[in-house]
């Protein structure tokens, strides 16, 4: 059955990020499926974004006026957004309120808001909290407030699920794994024909070591590139990268690094490289060995990763992965802290694992460069086997199984046959929540001894709120918004997202706000859409204001 | 040594937060997951080699799948396997255990949650050391010793504040104890190098290095992991030699076949160990007519006289610095500037530490500073604020050093501090004479070990309610070991 759902975060598009592609991407494949949804989230300065906009694939994004605090972040009003929040969810009719991340303030007061207005909410957390700094004991217990009437909860991992059903104390029955999803056709490993064409980043490119031809076999004393993309922060294991990068120099005289992104530790790795002795740091021909790239944007990371062998991540905490699953996708062998989630992402023959000491690093990059050189791994096949394992569609069909789950209707017919039939109830119990009042209250008292008390005292006067919009803003004088008018089916796959052109060659609209063609799609495809699309094309800005 | 090889104490300081290696580990087993599971394209013995494994089945891929299976064997073959495998018995496929991974996919529901798994790696109270009462009483010790010392100063302040003292008699005492705690740390200073010597000379000779060393020898490209390439330079004969000065020193140095450096000029700087592949004596050429322990000391009076000399220049400013402000103001911002002191005090800092927590010592200063504005001549004034010094700038030095080389002494130290410090209450509060005196010791005593006890009690008591919880989502810490050779 089709749903009205409201996703809701402060963190979306124009900002990048991880958390605001998925729920891009969530979007764009839930309307796919024949749902309506639309994502609010507050306004951006710069670039602009204000009042309402429809992106590729009839997302619709409100952009709700807030003031934004920290890192866009909006100011912790509880009670300020509940009625431009209600107008929204009246005229849209929505069903379900799907927030994300757990340091959104808005999706705390969507989620609040929309189960005082009766709706079923999901709530997806992104990221792992520990439990014994004063920060992450506050934001505990602000998320055991929140998700304390949730219907359900999303978690990337299986370790964020053990993380945050003992953070918000939840039933685990209603807290459902679903992982993150990359875009496979985006990263692709270097297809023959860029080869011939080196110039794959622009100018920067032609500092870089040149992508390796994937026909020819690695030999013995080949040159071997490690990508580093991640940004330069204590969490992310910065510290072991430069503690670890002059071992495996001095090591390995055949390794060239790539390492993409900026932040606080950037200073100590340039010093660490300055102070290294030359002929370690450059090759003879005075090309350097270590490339620092900067902070380079998503769409360029494809284009660095296939310039590599391995992947080398030294994070410290981790709740997904994403761009392990990223470099997999695009042919590299990995080696990876084993922190966070990261043990689950990816299967044993395309990763290493390490521990987060030094010697073990230069361990397990070692371990790497042998099965590379002995040609122990298939890099060939890796692309193939990560788009069997994550894919936005897949993603999208399992959220809808939670949907159902929640609303206790019966399942679309392609989601209902994944499962036996002894699964067919499995945590419904620990799901139905009551919307009464005092069973709402009930829950929040639980909270603890004072926090249980003040969380009453705002869900009651959040109640008293709704009933004084209910008169001050009468639910029938509020117009209803019609629905995007239904595609014929045709045009709703040229529009949505895909376009089959053929075997495998997926292209078009492929990241958000991003025309992307491929040299080989259909040149037609393009002129038609950009002629029967409302609007031009620039880059992240894609749509109108409604 | 080889470069990388783990040390015992690398693997004990393994963190918590690191999942054992077992259930993901790349040891090829049957029971190993090969990516091949993800979706069934399988080819019949290889599925045979692995009856029990968790096949996961992937009806999200049947298209793609096709494709994959296309180089193999026939599509046809494999679809009408799978058919015949799907249409078997679900029972079987309940007993395919599920599997902590993302990749896979399982026939088992999202919010599946399996009870042997689950949480399984989660760690309550993983570091808990039950605590003794004794040794919480010992501890709690430099708690009151320090609190002492605050109720000390503050009486001295009534005292002279009331006349009933003499400034110049409380900071003259002070200083001679002052003088005394220097010359006692000093002692200790040069009993530990002479014992360090003879132990650090054979041993890591690059372990300790003053901090002229650092200065000197060591540029930061050192920390970028490399071995320094030669063994230190053969120039110790020279160490010897500028040591010589030193009597206590000579005989050592000379018996170590001239391995040992140049140890701590003050043995409150621990450097981290910084060897220095060039290492230069640094002494010889500029320090040569004097030891290192006897320009410290020269360096320490310097100071000293110093600070004297600036204090008494500044006493008049000082006297009439908050003049202005009302008395109320003044006692109450004192009170909070000593509670301040109080509380932020660095009790666990070790003899090492030189200054540690700033902030309370600075309260402390400007509380001083504050109330000596009270004062009504510039020789009280001058001698509060030196007094002030003493008590927390230089006297929670000696405290540490004093704890880390006797017990007893540490022991008498905190009873003769109780005595005075009570006995000070008991005059200061009743105003009266040294019956009143004898009688707040009596009840001080009484309290303060009665405080101690039911603290460390109390403290005891409480380890029950602790709930540490530690787990796989903690951030690491990383083990950023630097092998040097």
């Amino acid at each position: 059955m089709p749903y009205n759902i409201a996703m809701i975060s402060d963190f979306f598009y124009p900002q990048p990020g991880g958390v605001e592609s998925h729920i891009y991407q969530l979007s764009s494949k839930l309307i796919d499926r024949g749902h309506r949804v639309i994502i609010i989230t507050h306004a951006y300065d710069s670039p602009s974004r204000a009042g309402v906009r429809y992106l590729t694939n009839r997302v619709k994004v409100y952009h709700l006026p807030h003031w934004v605090v920290y890192r866009s972040t909006t100011f912790p009003t509880v009670f300020s957004s509940f009625p431009l929040l209600r107008q929204i969810f009246i005229r849209e009719q929505i069903q379900i309120v799907h927030g994300h991340a757990s340091l959104s303030n808005l999706c705390h007061e969507g989620i609040l808001h929309a189960r005082t207005m009766g709706l079923r909410t999901v709530f997806t957390d992104h990221s792992l909290f520990g439990f014994s700094d004063a920060a992450s004991i506050m934001a505990n217990k602000l998320l055991k407030f929140s998700l304390s009437d949730v219907d359900h909860v999303v978690c990337v991992s299986h370790t964020c699920k053990e993380n945050t059903t003992l953070r918000a104390s939840l039933n685990p029955l209603s807290v459902s794994v679903i992982p993150n999803a990359v875009v496979a056709s985006n990263f692709r490993p270097l297809q023959p024909h860029e080869v011939k064409t080196p110039q794959l980043y622009g100018d920067k490119g032609l500092l870089l070591p040149s992508p390796p031809d994937p026909s020819q076999p690695l030999g013995p004393g080949d040159p071997i590139t490690i990508i580093v993309i991640s940004r330069l922060f204590y969490n992310k294991g910065t510290d072991l990268l430069i503690s670890a990068l002059p071992l495996l120099l001095r090591m390995h005289p055949n390794l060239r690094f790539i390492i993409a992104g900026s932040g606080p530790k950037a200073i100590d790795l340039e010093q660490t490289l300055d102070s290294l002795p030359q002929q370690l740091v450059y090759l003879p021909s005075g090309q350097s060995r270590v490339v620092l790239m900067g902070s380079i944007r998503h769409e360029e990371v494809r284009d660095v990763m296939v310039r590599g062998h391995l992947l080398l991540s030294t994070s410290l905490t981790e709740a997904f992965g994403t761009v392990l699953v990223e470099a997999a996708s695009c042919g590299l062998m990995v080696v990876a802290t084993r922190v966070g989630g990261v043990p689950e992402v990816l299967p044993g023959n395309m990763t290493v694992f390490v521990l987060p000491e030094v010697a073990d690093v230069v361990r397990g990059v070692t371990e790497a460069v042998g099965l590379l050189t002995a040609r122990a791994v298939r890099r060939d096949r890796f692309h193939d086997q990560v788009r069997m394992m994550y894919s936005w569609a897949d993603i999208a069909r399992r959220t809808e199984r939670v949907y159902d789950l929640i609303t206790g209707s019966a399942s679309a017919e392609d989601n209902s046959e994944y499962y036996n039939s002894e699964w067919e109830n499995y945590g419904q119990p620990g799901t139905t929540q009551s919307f009464a009042l005092i069973d709402r209250l009930k829950r929040y008292f639980g909270c603890g001894v004072w926090a249980g008390k003040l969380f009453v005292i705002v869900v009651v006067i959040d109640y008293l709120i709704y009933c004084f919009l209910e008169l001050a803003y009468p639910r029938h004088k509020i117009d209803l918004c019609k629905p995007w008018p239904a595609a014929r089916k045709d045009k709703g796959v040229e529009r949505g997202g895909e376009v089959e052109g053929g075997e495998g060659e997926v292209v078009a609209v492929e990241r958000y706000g991003t025309v992307r063609q491929k040299a080989h799609a259909p040149r037609e495809v393009r002129r038609e859409k950009n002629a029967g699309a409302p609007v031009v094309v620039t880059g992240l800005g894609l749509g109108t204001t409604g | 040594m080889p470069p990388f090889e783990p040390s015992s104490a690398s693997q004990s300081s393994r963190t918590s937060s690191i999942q054992s290696e077992q259930p993901y580990s790349r040891a090829p087993s049957s029971r190993h997951l090969r990516p091949e599971d993800a979706f069934p394209n399988t080819s019949p013995p290889y599925q045979q080699q692995r009856s029990r494994s968790p096949l996961g089945r992937s009806d999200t891929v049947t298209a793609a799948t096709a494709h994959l299976v296309n180089n193999g064997n026939t599509t046809n073959a494999t679809r009408k396997h799978r058919d015949k495998r799907r249409g078997r018995s679900s029972s079987r496929r309940r007993h395919r255990p599920w599997k902590k991974l993302l990749w896979v996919k399982q026939s088992y529901p999202d919010n599946y949650t399996d009870e042997e798994t689950f949480l399984d790696h989660l760690q309550r109270n993983p570091r808990l050391q039950p605590y003794e009462f004794w040794t919480l009483v010992a501890d709690s010790t430099i708690i009151v010793q320090h609190v002492c010392s605050v109720i000390i100063f503050v009486c001295c302040f009534t005292g002279i504040f009331q006349e009933r003292v003499s400034p110049n008699a409380v900071v003259g005492w002070a200083t001679f104890g002052t003088v005394a705690g220097w010359v006692l740390r000093d002692y200790w200073h040069t009993r530990e190098e002479v014992e360090d010597g003879g132990v650090v000379g054979r041993g890591d000779g690059l372990g300790e290095l003053g901090e002229e060393d650092v200065d000197a020898g060591t540029p930061a490209s050192l920390d970028a992991g490399f071995p320094p390439k030669e063994p230190p330079l053969p120039a110790n004969g020279l160490h010897s030699r500028v040591h010589s000065r030193n009597p206590s020193l000579t005989s050592v140095s000379g018996l170590q076949q001239a391995q040992s450096p140049p140890l701590a000029a003050s043995a409150d700087l621990h450097s981290p160990p910084v060897p220095s592949p060039t290492f230069i004596p640094p002494y010889n050429s500029r320090k040569s007519s004097l030891s290192p322990r006897m320009a410290e000391r020269l360096t320490t009076a310097k100071s000293a006289i110093l600070i004297y000399f600036s204090l008494l220049g500044l006493s008049p400013i000082l006297k009439s610095l908050t003049k202005s402000t009302s008395s109320d103001s003044i006692w109450a911002l004192s009170s909070w500037l000593m509670c301040i002191n109080v509380f932020t005090f660095d009790y666990g800092a070790g003899p090492e530490a030189k200054f540690p927590a700033s902030l309370s010592t600075n309260a402390a200063l400007m509380a001083s500073t504050v109330l000596a504005s009270r004062l009504p001549s510039t020789t009280h004034v001058f001698s509060l604020t030196l007094f002030s010094i003493e008590v927390f700038g230089l006297f929670p030095v000696f405290r540490r050093h004093l704890k880390h080389h006797s017990w007893p002494l540490h022991l008498a130290l905190t009873i003769f501090l109780i005595v005075l410090a009570s006995g000070g209450l008991g005059m200061v509060i009743s105003g009266g004479g040294l019956g009143y005196a004898v009688l707040g010791v009596a009840l001080g005593g009484v309290v303060t070990l009665l405080g101690m006890g039911a603290t460390s009690w109390w403290l005891i008591g409480l380890q029950r309610y602790k709930n540490e919880i530690h787990g796989p989502w903690d951030p690491a810490r990383p083990v950023i070991r630097r092998h040097w050779d």
